[in-house]
């Protein structure tokens, strides 16, 4: 018997691999997620940067395990700021993992064009339909990827400030021109008041201006090689850069000013940034980064009144973070990949990660309750508004021609920023470059 | 096998009686002996040859090829022929990449040169503390580039920047905007990496300078040359071998220089400060247009190869 139990185990291994390696090489149909988990224990592995400091993967993981039992998800680190540098050697070289996470926009179009991203569209089918940004990963009709987390672009406010300062709040009905005005009262307030602080910070990225520009105006396209739509935005900022109420382009650059201090310790009353950044503010308000300061969150500023008050959806500017599977997993494994996007972007994924600070694509109320019991979220009802109700168009709509052209605007936005071109100019140079070097107008 | 034939040919030490009587029998100890040699010479350049055949001469070989195809590192390279090259002819971005490169080379090089050969001059000579000065002098080049970059940048800061505080304090009222302005962004660069890599550059020259015979200095001011004049012939004839490495070697880094501007100013403001292996690095790592990345570094790689072919050219003429 004893000799036996070895030999036994061997042919049944032989047996089952043999089995198996028929099975793979099957061209049978892609397995749905109606249930068709594969027997047995299965291991997935999910891409993940920085896992110490950026826990919602695991939390993710241990959240799906726990509904699924059968399933566990293994993490495969990665390098945060070279991750899709990385991701894609790896993809090249047949050693990515079963899930990955398309961290931005840009490089979404790279994966999918690439035949790097497996067709998710009956997961997608399957999805709530307030998740947020799902669309966004559409390509000729079918889904590669789904969203997880969606941030989008709010107006942060220091409340202490504006009562220093004896300005109005914001009250959601704010357009871009009333945000200037305001930046500048607040200046003056402050200035009479004693205080050093600036009435707005807007960071030197080119999405603080350029996102919300593309997302409110009416037909703004990149693909269009028509920029003069920047035009107002890149005015005001100017304007208020001009007239002392904001830092200076030159002087973020070269001082390397983060935004989390000028916000954090009270170097500026307002600043438009992503919703990402509540749950960094909490911390280090909590860890004596940040100083303690009673803040709240305001619709973004819009560009006409049509969309502003809290009786309308206000139009703002974020990509979503999604997940897409590896279509080199092995047949048997894609149903429960295609169980954990489920998860991940459903209801259960969304709370898992309004827990723990992160804005979920699926905001539903329970979510939202979720996330405003946190300790340190601003409980009153323009922020829960400003949080919770907003058209989120994307920064990088997906197209061959998006990382060239933002290239390209990026140039144009530094160039006008810091005064070294006019902004008429700037942009004559951006629509001609996007016509040479992208083919497109 | 020609090479252990070459190998045995200048061997007339061997006992040269016992050759006519037994020519196979004597060959053979020579042509294994000349086998062992070589297979050891190979053993010892192997572990360093293969990780340059395998890191560099590969990839370089295919470099020439992916540079004449369309493609964005999945699935397989389009072959396009010379498409890509008439792209580069008519890029604009390219010209301008090529144009600030050109730029930055031209400034670079002399000021770099002059310095550092005046620092070389400088701390040429016995006194107290040369050792200090000559390790300060050095400090810059083996600090980080971030690190530098990053303190530079607050320097130069338009408003507040300790630089443009002490231009005010001198009576310039409108003091440049450096790396926010596409006039100055350039010059500051240059300004940085002169200070950068001057100290390197000083202590190859130093090493030239010391074997610059003394007696030549010493005939030289019998027959009353000048400090000027000692220097125009005797020390710069002198240093000629020194000169010439430390020129190609210059030149070459020049034309590839990325890692300052792309923490100091990353090519901005607009494209002013745009060199070409940053755009290198834009199409290929940002835009996933590999192909193309290509093209434009065989561009970079004609531009240094002829650059340097015509430095040795010139050095041989100047030897004849």
């Amino acid at each position: 018997m004893k000799r036996i139990t070895p030999a036994t185990i061997g042919l049944t291994a032989v047996v089952a691999l043999t089995l198996t390696a028929c099975g793979g090489t099957d061209e049978g149909d892609s397995p749905g997620t109606d249930g068709a988990a594969a027997e047995g224990p299965v291991t997935l592995t999910l891409a993940g940067w920085s896992l110490s400091t950026t826990p919602e993967f695991q939390t993710l993981a241990d959240a799906f395990h726990e509904e699924n039992p059968d399933i566990t998800v293994e993490l495969q680190e990665y390098d945060a700021t070279n991750y899709d540098t990385q991701m894609t050697a790896d993809l090249a070289a047949g050693t990515a993992p079963d899930v990955y996470v398309q961290k931005n926009l840009r490089n979404f179009y790279t994966y999918q064009s690439g035949n790097q991203l497996l067709d998710v569209s009956d997961v997608v089918a399957e999805l709530d339909e307030g998740t947020g940004g799902a669309e966004f990963y559409e390509v000729d009709g079918a889904s590669y990827a789904v969203p997880y987390r969606q941030d989008a672009w709010v107006l942060y406010y220091n409340k202490d400030l504006f009562a220093e300062a004896g300005v109005d709040e914001p009250d959601g009905s704010w357009t871009w021109d009333d945000y200037a005005t305001a930046a500048t009262e607040l200046t003056d307030g402050l200035e009479a008041a004693g205080s050093e602080a600036l009435g707005t910070y807007q960071h030197n990225w080119q999405s603080t201006l350029q996102g919300f520009a593309l997302a409110q105006t009416e037909g703004a396209d990149l693909a269009s090689a028509d920029y003069g739509f920047y035009e107002p935005y890149y005015e005001r900022v100017l304007d208020l850069q001009e007239a002392g109420a904001q830092v200076g382009y030159g002087t973020i650059t070269t001082n390397s000013l983060t935004y989390q201090a000028q916000f954090g310790t009270q170097q500026a009353a307002m600043m438009p940034m992503g919703t990402w950044y509540v749950a960094t503010l909490i911390a280090q308000q909590e860890s004596g980064d940040a100083e303690e300061f009673a803040w709240g969150l305001a619709p973004a500023p819009q560009s006409d009144s049509s969309t502003t008050g809290t009786s309308s959806t206000p139009v703002t500017f974020g990509d979503p973070t999604g997940l897409g599977i590896n279509p080199a997993i092995d047949e048997e494994k894609a149903a429960a990949a295609k169980e954990f996007l489920a998860f991940a972007a459903g209801e259960g994924g969304a709370t898992a990660l309004a827990e723990i600070g992160i804005t979920p694509a699926l905001l539903s109320d329970t979510v939202v309750e979720t996330y405003f019991a946190l300790e340190g979220v601003p409980g009153d009802d323009l922020s829960r508004f400003a949080y919770s109700t907003h058209d989120t168009r994307p920064e990088n709509p997906v197209a061959e021609s998006t990382a060239t052209v933002q290239n390209i605007l990026n140039d144009m936005h530094s160039a006008v920023m810091s005064d070294s071109a006019g902004i008429a100019a700037a942009i004559e140079e951006a629509e001609n470059r996007a016509a040479s070097e992208a083919g497109l107008g | 096998m020609s090479t252990l034939a070459a190998d045995e040919r200048p061997r007339p030490t061997a006992p040269a009686p016992a050759a006519p009587e037994r020519p196979p029998a004597r060959r053979r100890p020579g042509s294994r002996l000349a086998l062992r040699n070589t297979l050891i010479g190979w053993s010892f350049i192997l572990p360093n040859f293969l990780g340059f055949a395998v890191l560099t001469l590969v990839p370089v070989v295919t470099l020439f090829y992916v540079s004449f195809t369309d493609w964005n590192v999945f699935g397989v390279a389009t072959w396009v022929g010379l498409d890509n090259v008439t792209r580069l002819v008519g890029d604009a971005s390219f010209h301008r990449a090529l144009l600030n490169t050109l730029y930055y080379a031209g400034v670079h090089i002399p000021l770099t040169l002059a310095a550092s050969l005046g620092l070389a001059l400088l701390l040429n000579r016995k006194m107290r503390g040369v050792a200090f000065f000559r390790t300060v002098a050095f400090f810059p080049y083996i600090t980080s580039v971030v690190a530098i970059a990053v303190v530079w940048n607050m320097l130069f800061s338009p408003e507040f920047g300790p630089i443009n505080q002490l231009l005010r304090a001198i009576g310039l009222a409108d003091p440049p905007g450096w790396t926010t302005s596409s006039t100055w962004a350039m010059p500051a660069i240059i300004l940085v990496s002169v200070w950068r890599e001057m100290g390197y550059y000083m202590l190859l020259l130093l090493a030239g300078l010391q074997t610059v015979p003394a007696q030549l200095y010493e005939a030289a001011r019998m027959d009353g040359a000048n400090a000027w004049q000692r220097f125009l012939n005797v020390t710069l004839p002198g240093l000629r071998p020194t000169m010439f490495f430390v020129t190609v070697m210059l030149t070459i880094q020049s034309f590839k220089v990325f890692d300052l501007i792309l923490v100091m100013t990353n090519g901005g403001p607009g494209q002013s400060t745009l060199v070409l292996s940053q755009y290198i690095f834009q199409k290929g790592f940002v835009e996933n247009q590999f192909g193309y990345a290509s093209t434009i570094s065989v561009a970079l790689f004609l531009l240094c190869i002829s650059i340097t072919v015509v430095q040795f050219l010139v050095n041989m003429r100047r030897d004849a």
